[in-house]
């Protein structure tokens, strides 16, 4: 009998072929399907589709259809290259259409449902567990106590599926499979499981000529899947997306129409124009349909203006810059004396390190919320002590207007920040000193050298590296600097006379305040290759400079 | 395989499969979700349909989900509008209201907003102040619902103050007003001083209630009373005001001047009478120095019982009733060289042009803006009724303290400048040309001629922003 069944179903290796000569069917079937729906794309999808997205589909489409061939191919010819795309195409359809089901089955926001429903049917999830000690706890359980113990497990996993809402979500479910696009998702589901489960067996992969090292490299894909895809969709996709932005003036709405570099033009238009003499106004010599002022210089005792198509750029440009000088040397510094003192063998110490840290780890709302008040000009505490000090010395108050006035409003954002990133410098610096062997200072105590000249012969160059570091993450922190000013300065971010408009938060305006999606991204990318050429430079210096030191 | 190892992942498949199909049933729970979008599954009416076409008796009444928000300042004002959606919950038949409190002004209420709309996740109906109204209808945002309005038996546009349904109506297709209607405004709000009465009284300058009652309350005797009251000490403040555009605008319109032309398509902030209010104003911080300094949030120091005279709006009524230690009340603003004036400060109601329900969201925006619903509101002092209902304005006057409420509505009735968007342009980059511009002259940083010679050259080019 069993032979006989054998001989129907033919041999395992028949049996093999016959699912490679069917996967070789589903891939034609993908590519043909592939070619449908790159025409119904451009023949008859919606008018109003954004060119963008059809432009993607084609792509989408286009590299599928052309993988499902040249795989349906291959495994025709029993090649191993087939194996290989045949598997990655179908678990890349598998979660393709996984995800949207539940996405058109409104799977992730029905995890709120879940979450509405879950505290009144988690006891009888507990029941379930309870059913679950019943039936194993102890040596050897009876098996009457065994067939209770799962009586009352099956009872209490029935009574919370019911409870968490299993019953209106498999009417939902059904619901949602009677869209046939929703069903042609759900359908799909099944052969491309199939077809990896087929593909990927050891006959199949025999039959094909894999390799050990071709299953290797199969399963270092598959466990470097999930945070390649996540990096390929939620980090380069969108900054590729961005990138395309910057060459349109999408306005986060409607269709976007290619302005080319446009955007970057109007952000980096400057102009030149000789002044008469240093107090001709600006609209005598600039065309102001284009152009506003943006600062005045004098050279060879003639004076001139730079105009900018766009001044307020310019302005958050020099903002970032300023706070860029300011801030990394006023959170580095300091850090590394912090670091030094925190390093030494005193009791307490622990407590200190763990107080310098506090900032960093505090929410920057609550910070900024908080030192917002203590710069108050009228009742803030900097300025109260500031006032008992000078009357306690008899010398003038200055009332400093920290937050109202420009020449100093970015100084308060940059005493704000770089109060916050001392901690978490400091703790760096204090791991770099630590890795810096004792002997070393031992040596030079001995030859005679004093604290000072140990500092700056030996802690400063070994701690070359860790210096790096530093230097470089908190100037691409400053250069990125939002939050703080954002809530420090409440509802005028942009400061008095734009004194506190930085890069990030001119982008921000532009794309989320004004409709200006396509130009906020161009200052993004502009952004970028100024925080790039900023880190390039500083690795050059490193490199010159070389990490290890002759001590 | 253990059998103890064998149950445990049978109930981890059990849990994770409950998870992903009670997941799967997105709408499916007894409660809606927040964020789920409103749906049903019957027909519903195009907007441009007569209301009259309702489905025929015998099909079954689908429950319509309609989500609406609105900025509230505090929790009292969540609770209010929570009680007032449950409230309409209950009448309106068929449809199950949720209501979703928006951030305040500080939590960046409209840019949440604005990314929900594109991401196409919003509400039904929402609140937008009236600065944004050009830019939510120019690009699609939101519903006209003039079809519906007109259908709706009661109706009328002359039911609200005139200023704000100017631009409610306002077509930006013909450039006339009347044609369209982009939502119903919530409330309204004017300018007053909030007095310290007992600074005012230390200082002995006249009282500018009864100033106003005797018409003598202007330019001059202010400055009488703020340089009094400054004169108590270095630490008091006879003025103060807050950095945006509503404070120093009064100045500018009750000089004569504007910030715009009289047809809002260019900027006259250059204007002699424009430049005469802003110098008067320069020399309250420059000269006279009897201010809080520009650009400092004066509330704080006001609440602490430091300023004399504090201009702000109606809303800053809850925050005086329950912080201020001292006795207070307020005056409205002093009469300027061209007369009386203020600001009429609004929002609206307005609905998602992707509402699948327009007729019922038509409908919300009515019950939200009845007498009654603003009567509600207005108890909480936050802000007055927008229906031109004397009923209404009655109630609001009960809303004490301040004791003379009155103040609010004569700047209602004493020649008011609407806020407005820029139907020819584009409101924020206006503000962020003028409002450093106007900065630098109060702080003294910019002369009031080199402001005129510059700042129509650059404010102007928010008229040709697409």
């Amino acid at each position: 009998m069993a032979a006989a069944i054998a001989s129907e179903k033919g041999t395992p290796e028949q049996q093999v072929r016959r699912w490679i000569q069917t996967a070789v069917g589903w891939h034609t079937l993908l590519a043909i399907g592939g070619m449908a729906g790159l025409a119904w794309v451009w023949l008859a999808g919606n008018g109003e589709t954004a060119v963008t997205f059809k432009l993607l589909a084609t792509v989408l489409l286009l590299g599928g259809t052309a993988v499902s061939a040249i795989a349906a191919f291959d495994l025709y010819r029993l090649r191993h290259r087939g194996r290989f795309l045949s598997l990655a195409l179908n678990y890349l359809l598998f979660l393709l259409c996984f995800f949207a089901v539940i996405h058109r089955a409104d799977g992730f926001i029905g995890f709120n449902t879940l979450a509405n429903n879950f505290g009144r049917a988690l006891p009888f999830l507990f029941l379930a567990f309870i059913g679950l000690l019943i039936g194993n706890l102890g040596a050897a359980p009876g098996p009457t106590r065994q067939l209770a113990g799962r009586i009352v497990m099956a009872l209490g996993g029935v009574a919370f599926l019911i409870l968490a809402g299993l019953a209106t979500a498999v009417r939902a479910l059904f619901v949602a499979l009677t869209d046939p696009l929703t069903l042609l998702l759900a359908v799909t589901l099944i052969p491309s499981a199939l077809f990896i489960w087929a593909i990927w067996r050891q006959p199949a992969a025999s039959l094909l000529g894999a390799k050990n090292a071709d299953n290797e490299m199969l399963i270092g894909w598959a466990f470097l899947s999930p945070n390649l895809l996540g990096f390929l969709i939620f980090i380069a996709g969108p900054l590729l997306f961005s990138l395309y932005v910057s060459f349109t003036n999408w306005d986060a709405f409607g269709n976007a129409d290619w302005v080319g570099l446009r955007n970057y033009g109007r952000a980096l238009n400057l102009t030149l124009a000789p002044l008469a003499d240093a107090a001709q106004r600006a609209n005598e010599v600039l065309d102001i349909t284009v152009y506003d002022e943006l600062t005045r210089l004098t050279f060879l005792g003639r004076s001139y203006v730079i105009g900018a198509e766009d001044k307020l750029f310019w302005l958050a440009l020099g903002n970032t810059l300023k706070f860029v000088l300011l801030a990394v040397p006023l959170s580095v510094v300091p850090a590394l004396l912090l670091a030094n003192l925190l390093n030494s063998k005193v009791p307490g110490m622990k407590f200190f390190r763990a107080v310098y840290f506090l900032p960093s780890v505090a929410a920057v709302v609550g910070i900024a919320l908080v030192w917002q008040l203590f710069f108050n000009a009228s009742i803030g505490y900097i300025n109260y002590f500031i006032s008992q000090i000078t009357t306690f010395l008899g010398i003038a108050d200055p009332q400093i207007r920290w937050l109202s006035e420009s020449s100093t409003a970015l100084l308060a954002v940059v005493i704000m920040a770089a109060w916050q990133w001392i901690g978490f410098n400091t703790v760096l610096f204090l791991a770099g000193l630590q890795s810096i062997p004792r002997e070393l200072y031992e040596a030079a105590t001995v030859d005679g050298a004093g604290s000072g000249r140990q500092f700056t012969h030996i802690t400063i160059p070994l701690l070359a590296p860790t210096t790096f570091f530093v230097l470089v993450t908190t100037t691409i922190q400053s250069m990125q600097i939002f939050e703080h000013i954002f809530i420090v300065m409440g509802t005028n971010p942009a400061g008095p006379g734009n004194s506190t408009l930085t890069l990030v938060l001119y982008l921000y305006q532009k794309g989320f305040q004004r409709f200006e999606q396509g130009y906020a991204s161009s200052i993004a990318w502009i952004l970028f290759a100024i925080i790039f050429a900023a880190t390039l430079f500083q690795v050059q210096r490193q490199r010159m400079s070389g990490s290890g030191y002759d001590v | 395989m253990n059998p103890l190892r064998k149950y445990l992942y049978v109930m981890l498949v059990l849990l994770l499969t409950a998870v992903f199909m009670v997941a799967c049933s997105g709408s499916g729970s007894d409660e809606p979700a927040a964020e789920e979008p409103a749906e049903t599954e019957a027909e519903e009416p195009a907007a441009e349909e007569p209301m009259e076409e309702e489905p025929a008796a015998e099909e079954p009444m689908e429950e319509v989900i309609l989500r609406w928000r609105t900025r509230p300042d505090n929790q009292a004002e969540i609770d209010v509008y929570q009680s007032v959606s449950d409230e309409l919950n209950a009448k309106m038949e068929g449809v199950t209201l949720v209501y979703e409190p928006g951030g305040s002004e500080s939590s960046s209420y409209q840019d949440v907003l604005r990314t929900e709309l594109a991401a196409g996740t919003a509400p039904d109906v929402f609140w937008i102040p009236g600065t944004d109204v050009a830019d939510f209808a120019t690009r699609g945002l939101i519903l006209d619902m003039r079809a519906m309005a007109d259908a709706t038996e009661g109706y009328s546009d002359e039911n609200f103050y005139p200023g704000p349904m100017y631009h409610l109506t306002f077509n930006p297709e013909s450039a006339m007003s009347g044609e369209a209607l982009w939502g119903l405004p919530r409330d309204v709000s004017t300018f007053a001083l909030y007095l310290n009465l007992d600074l005012l009284a230390e200082s002995g300058a006249p009282d500018p209630r009864e100033l106003a009652a005797n018409g003598e309350w202007n330019w001059d005797t202010f400055l009488e009373v703020a340089q009094a009251i400054d004169a108590l000490g270095d630490d008091i403040y006879g003025y103060g005001q807050n950095a945006w555009w509503g404070p120093y605008g009064y100045w500018i319109n009750a000089a004569g001047g504007g910030f715009f032309n009289e047809d809002r398509t260019a900027c006259a902030l250059d204007t002699a009478e424009s430049l005469a209010g802003l110098e008067f104003e320069s020399r309250i911080y420059n000269e006279f120095d009897v201010a809080v300094p520009y650009g400092e949030d004066s509330e704080p120091p006001f609440l602490a019982g430091k300023v004399g005279m504090f201009q702000n709006g109606r809303w800053a009524t809850p925050g005086a009733r329950s912080s201020a230690n001292f006795n207070w009340d307020v005056v409205e603003l002093p009469d300027g060289p061209a007369g009386p004036s203020n600001w009429l400060f609004w929002g609206a109601y307005v609905v998602n042009a992707n509402t699948e329900h327009p007729e019922e969201a038509w409908q919300l925006v009515q019950e939200l803006t009845t007498a009654e619903t603003q009567g509600k509101i207005s108890a909480l002092g936050a802000n007055i009724p927008s229906r031109v209902s004397q009923e209404a304005l009655d109630a609001f006057l009960t809303f004490t303290p301040p004791d003379n409420n009155q103040a609010f509505l004569n700047g209602l009735a004493r020649n008011p400048a609407t806020e407005g968007p820029l139907w020819a342009g584009s409101w924020p980059e206006y503000d962020a040309v003028m409002g450093p511009a106007v900065t630098a002259v109060l702080n003294g940083d910019q002369s009031i001629d080199d402001f005129a010679a510059t700042i129509c050259d650059e404010a102007n080019k928010a008229f040709t922003q697409e």
